[in-house]
């Protein structure tokens, strides 16, 4: 299985590059749920049976079953193998603590609070070995973010615990959530940039952050990776047009909205090719390059 | 002694491949191997297991488990005049998600929804098998509405189609229905709507008992009122929604009570003895033999084999509360 893994990701590694992506991923071809692979590589976990997340989508869960410990490095030989494919910046990516507490079971601490910040210190240990093994950008990601807008302290809380010392650029990425709601977190999320799903929701937080600017750099979401539909690259660049409106382009990353496991391999790369071609004319246009 | 009820929802599939036959199902009909009739007879393989399951346990009043919801919101507004369904949005604080039902007109109730699947169902059920139906106010705050450009309009015309849809389901036999209305949890100041809503559906309930219930928090701010809601029995989150229990401690209920003790969104395994100590704790100031003691809200966010256990759990505590009372 090891080498199928292997395979695969030298595989994206490689098509990254061949398209022109600068800042790469590992495509997280040997996790199978992004909580649960982090669970499956700490002490204290179990991993129930399937429960549903929606329609015929089902997944399993972590189950805290004692003190939470790293037991040694999670992800950082993935991350050390991806780095060693390509000498562009490959990141390294962490499931935040807030979405490790909340998409588990918890049958050990008995507060929300407190194993959240377990999950925190753990993977501050995890961010800390990313980086020295050389990751230029740590990226957290906590889809889970907009859950329960009253635990917000509490997630930016843990998501600093992560992040403290680094010297990486640190990311968080969250998606499908109620942005209006969070907006007013966006500034106090301890990370260098906030990578955002826009497409999905039509672009529909611009008017929002014309108002009240993002004061760190934004990954602006352009693809929508929960949709069949192969945006044009006229589209996307559309899109990234309108972002050039709010945002410098030195604050300005393009990437999908999400992580594209949903997609088919042909789908994923059509839509990575076109949001590369679109960047690269918009690059171009405003004499960027 | 205190009887055992459920909330609504049951895990679809265990961990076995025979449990697993659904999401197969499912699967082959979206790869057109099978057809709707296939599929629906799959469904009802899994709710004769799920009550089987809930019998061979002794739960008293149980339901279907909702097997053939998509969600709680889509399966019915997604069958009424002026509603098409939508992308997906998360479900109150879960990480589960709904098809967003989107008005684009007067919503109106055309046919029966849910007896059919009622009726199957008491069929192979020993015990009452109560009708379970998201209420409308939920309804509502939860879709889209780009018709009424009101909440209270909105809500009072899905109120007469739900109340059509408890008819049908009392036509065909259903001696308790039950209606949810979770966001009184985040919205109380929803109470009033509420009420006159459920008083449209009530018009509909003939002999049947009708149960409003609340999950996914506390209902600590309007307990008092709560009371007075047309229903003839009242559920209660006491997990999630803890900070119900000091109101209900000191105020009782003059309405028997659904208990939501045993926490269905957590695997941890409760001990039936605290559990029956605590609805002991109401001895006096509620009916304890009318009422019920429950998971906290449906069962479908536990694995299978844990849902099991903690239908267990509520039985044993349910004979413990019978021996303490």
């Amino acid at each position: 299985m090891r080498t199928l893994e292997e395979k695969a990701t030298s595989e994206w590694i490689r098509f990254q590059e061949e398209i022109g992506i600068d800042i790469l991923v590992d495509g997280e071809q040997y996790r199978g749920d992004m909580a649960t692979y982090f669970a499956e590589n700490i002490d204290g976990t179990e991993i129930s049976g399937l429960v549903r997340s929606y329609g015929n989508r089902y997944y399993k869960k972590p189950i805290i079953v004692d003190e939470l410990r790293r037991r040694g490095p999670i992800s950082v030989d993935w991350f050390t193998f991806a780095q060693a494919q390509t000498k562009r910046p490959v990141k390294g990516m962490i499931t935040g603590p807030y979405t490790m507490m909340d998409w588990s079971f918890d049958e050990y601490y008995g507060s929300r609070a407190d194993a959240c910040l377990a999950f925190a210190k753990l993977l501050h240990d995890e961010a800390v070995a990313l980086e020295a093994a050389g990751a230029k950008v740590v990226q957290v990601d906590e889809p889970a973010l907009s859950t329960r807008f009253d635990e917000l302290p509490l997630l930016v809380k843990a998501v600093g615990i992560v992040t403290k010392g680094l010297k990486a650029k640190t990311v968080l990425h969250t998606c499908y959530g109620n942005y209006n709601e969070i907006f007013d977190y966006f500034n106090k999320l301890p990370v260098d940039q906030l990578d955002l799903e826009m497409s999905n929701s039509g672009l529909d937080l611009l008017d929002r952050f014309k108002r009240e600017p993002l004061k760190k750099e934004i990954a602006f979401g352009v693809v929508d990776v929960h949709s069949h539909v192969i945006e044009p690259e006229s589209l996307i660049r559309e899109r990234i047009e309108k972002a050039l409106t709010i945002f410098s382009p030195s604050k300005l990353v393009i990437d999908p909205d999400c992580g594209l496991k949903t997609r088919s391999v042909d789908e994923a790369r059509i839509k990575l090719r076109n949001m590369v071609a679109a960047a690269h004319a918009v690059r171009t246009a405003h004499g960027l390059i | 002694m205190v009887h055992t009820t459920v909330v609504g929802t049951y895990p679809r599939i265990g961990e076995t491949p025979e449990e697993q036959a659904l999401r197969r199902g499912i699967g082959r009909l979206d790869r057109g191997e099978i057809v709707e009739a296939d599929l629906q007879a799959i469904e009802r393989d899994t709710v004769r297991e799920v009550l089987r399951e809930q019998n061979e346990i002794g739960i008293d009043l149980v339901t279907d488990g909702q097997i053939s919801w998509y969600d709680s919101q889509s399966h019915f507004a997604g069958k009424l005049t002026s509603v098409e369904t939508n992308g997906l949005v998360r479900y109150f604080d879960t990480n589960t998600y709904y098809r967003q039902p989107v008005v684009h007109g007067a919503v109106a109730w055309k046919t029966p929804v849910l007896a059919d699947d009622w009726k199957f169902a008491q069929a192979n059920s020993k015990v009452p098998v109560k009708a379970v139906l998201t209420g409308p106010v939920t309804l509502a705050s939860l879709a889209l509405d780009k018709h009424y450009r009101s909440k209270k309009a909105l809500a009072l015309d899905l109120a007469t189609a739900v109340g059509e849809e408890v008819g049908s389901l009392v036509q065909a036999g259903a001696s308790h229905v039950q209606i949810d209305e979770p966001i009184l949890t985040r919205h109380p100041d929803d109470l009033t709507l509420v009420s006159e809503a459920l008083e449209r559906i009530r018009s509909h309930k003939g002999r049947s008992t009708l149960t409003l219930f609340t999950f996914f928090g506390d209902v600590a701010p309007i307990y008092k009122d709560l009371g007075d809601a047309p229903a003839d029995i009242l559920g209660l989150d006491l997990v999630q929604g803890s900070a119900t229990w000091p109101v209900l401690a000191k105020h009782g209920s003059t309405k028997p009570l659904v208990l939501g003790l045993i926490d269905a969104r957590n695997t941890k395994e409760e001990d039936p003895a605290a559990i029956a100590k605590k609805a002991l704790e109401l001895k006096g100031a509620v009916d304890l033999k009318a009422s019920y003691v429950s998971p906290s809200n449906g069962l479908e966010f536990l694995p299978r084999d844990r849902a099991r256990r903690k239908l267990h759990i509520l039985r044993a505590a349910a004979q413990k509360v019978g021996v303490g009372a």
